[in-house]
């Protein structure tokens, strides 16, 4: 194994909750420096997975190391590698910013005066330095989560795992926490980020990881992994109301494939091949006699591919 | 100690501390907590409204204060068995389910922290607390009996101690329900309960049936309040009735040797139990 090069390596984790298999011989390795978007739709396993990792479930098979650690055999020294901010943590009411961050950087042995420096650069980063006195129980979650991830980078860990980080927040926090998302890209963290924003995930991941039903279905780079599916889905709005004619002489058309009727005059459909072949389907619904009002990408490259091996993959 | 080298450039340096320094800094902050939710607060506030009460009715009503300092102490040390109740109903019934329920254990249990460390450092700090709360009661106890009556109650310092052991005793079955119950409420209740009245009807039932309930922890916690008398009562046996029918009433009174040792046992059995359903329980949801 070469845990140099792979901060994080799942080996065959299964989880079983009940005779349901959560996580199914599930195999990763997470790259040293990359941001990862572990990427799945809801009860996927991404995050019974990230649990096993962190420690808060145990596996029932399989092996998890976080920088060459079996996070099962020895959990506080896996756990000494690895900052995280799993779901939606709570944090003590009564306890302000700086006392959490100081019973965590405690626990961690930071030393008193690094734990006062890297408290303030923390709080900085998370734009939270105008409230580190007030006690966290009046915080709104968008606060909290930003909190959330002072206390996983505080002590410098070389690898973050963060569970949906931006679950739940408004878009104001989304964004907030996004931003901050960027800025630690450009640290020497590697990053393990789940998500079901396919948005999120392009626009911070470098690399991407998709689950579903516990299984992993592809992973690698963002570039690659969008590169290979040809595909791009268009949505095309005309004047003519759509009828099952219409649709029989536009699947006829070159490169065309899935279509399907989205409104009375609105219609979707997968088109392999590039730009040029985008230019030609125009072309080829004008001489159809189709009047287009609207011709447009329907969703991302990643969203296409995330859709279709999950379709896949039922 | 382990020092955890990163592949990070990190600026700072972080030496794993040993478990037993991660014990004091959970004890640390699990007093703060305590401090600032105002249940150690309120404990004394509790506290301070009995004494209050011991102190002042029996003048209100015309009676006097026992000359000896031993029976003075007694009125006192009958009432503490009520306050350890609400100590370990405060300090132990949610201290370990909250972390679950309240979601906080998703900030705290991915830390390098073993779950023993957790439960060792909140249970001292549950200890303090409730020591805190003990020396206050006794400290004032003892105190209005020496300057009320010139002398001090030597059998109520034995008092403290064994109060001290019965506090623990409960805060460990308190961890226990708190470790093994899914929901702060029901734990909290059910801590208060099992010490306010389960514990008392199996006493009463199993007193009728003539059994020695000395295994049961409220009955060894008597021993509190027993201790101050002198001399130290012994069992007894009434029968009513006449003619045919008669009803043999048994009072028992628990032994002091037996009684420490059921207290340490029920420490030993409830701390080793509350360790493995924690230990065992997960942050599934």
């Amino acid at each position: 194994m070469t845990f140099m090069n792979d901060p994080i390596v799942i080996e065959n984790l299964t989880k079983n909750f009940n005779g349901f298999r959560a996580v199914d011989s599930l195999n990763l390795k997470v790259k040293r420096k990359s941001f990862v978007g572990f990427l799945g739709p809801n009860g996927s396993g991404k995050t019974t997975t990230i649990k096993i990792l962190t420690s808060l479930l145990s596996a029932t098979d399989g092996r998890a190391y976080l920088e060459g650690v079996d996070v099962a055999q020895d959990p506080k020294k896996a756990l000494a590698q690895i900052g995280a901010v799993v779901e939606t943590p709570e944090f003590y009411p009564y306890l302000t910013p700086v006392e959490t961050l100081a019973y965590l950087g405690e626990l961690r042995g930071i030393s008193n005066k690094d734990l006062k420096q890297r408290t303030k650069e923390v709080l900085e980063t998370v734009h939270m330095t105008e409230w580190v006195d007030k006690r966290i129980g009046k915080f709104s979650k968008g606060m909290k989560q930003r909190i959330a991830i002072a206390q996983a980078i505080l002590h410098e860990p070389s690898i973050l795992i963060l569970d949906e980080p931006t679950s739940g927040l408004d878009p104001r926090g989304m964004f907030e926490v996004r931003e901050i998302l960027m800025e630690l890209k450009k640290q020497d963290y590697t990053v393990f980020m789940s998500s079901h924003l396919l948005n999120e995930v392009q626009e911070v991941c470098d690399e991407v990881a998709l689950i579903n039903k516990g299984q992993l279905l592809r992973n690698g780079p963002v570039s690659e992994l969008t590169g290979a599916d040809k595909r791009r889905r268009l949505e095309i709005k005309t004047i003519q109301p759509m009828s099952e004619e219409w649709l029989g002489r536009i699947s006829n058309l070159h490169d065309v494939s899935e279509l399907e009727i989205a409104g009375p005059n609105i219609f979707v459909l997968s088109l392999a091949g590039g730009d040029e072949a985008q230019a030609n389907l125009l072309r080829e619904l004008y001489g159809l006699n189709l009047e287009v009002i609207s011709f447009k990408e329907s969703g991302m490259a990643l969203e296409n591919l995330y859709m279709s091996l999950i379709k896949e993959s039922r | 100690m382990t020092e955890i080298v990163t592949k990070n450039k990190k600026k700072i340096v972080t030496t794993l501390p040993s478990d037993i320094d991660q014990v004091g800094v959970v004890v640390k902050y699990d007093i703060l907590k305590y401090l600032r939710s105002r249940r150690l607060l309120g404990m004394i506030a509790i506290e301070a409204l009995v004494l209050l009460l011991i102190t002042a009715l029996p003048p209100l009503l015309g009676h006097q204060y026992s000359s000896n300092a031993d029976s003075f102490v007694n009125t006192y040390a009958s009432f503490v068995t009520i306050l350890v109740v609400i100590g370990a109903t405060l300090f132990a019934g949610d201290a370990i389910v909250s972390e679950f329920q309240s979601h906080t254990g998703f900030l705290l249990f991915p830390n390098p922290v073993k779950r023993w460390v957790l439960l060792a450092g909140k249970f001292i700090a549950s200890m303090g607390a409730m020591f805190l709360v003990l020396f206050i009661y006794y400290g004032v106890a003892l105190g209005l009996g020496l300057a009320i009556t010139g002398s001090f109650s030597t059998l109520g310092a034995e008092s403290l101690l064994l109060a001290m052991l019965y506090a623990v005793a409960a805060l460990a079955v308190g961890y226990l329900v708190s470790s093994a119950m899914k929901g702060a409420t029901g734990s909290l209740i059910l801590t208060f309960a099992l010490f306010l009245f389960i514990f008392s009807i199996v006493t009463q039932v199993l007193s009728v049936a003539s059994v020695d309930p000395w295994f049961i922890l409220t009955f060894a916690g008597g021993t509190i309040g027993y201790i101050t008398q002198v001399p130290y009562p012994v069992n007894s046996s009434n029968t009513f009735g006449n003619g045919g029918q008669t009803i043999t009433m048994n009072t028992f009174i628990p032994d002091v040797g037996v009684s420490i040792a059921v207290m340490v046992g029920y420490i030993i059995v409830a701390l080793v139990l509350s360790y493995f359903f924690f230990k065992r329980r997960e942050m599934a949801a």
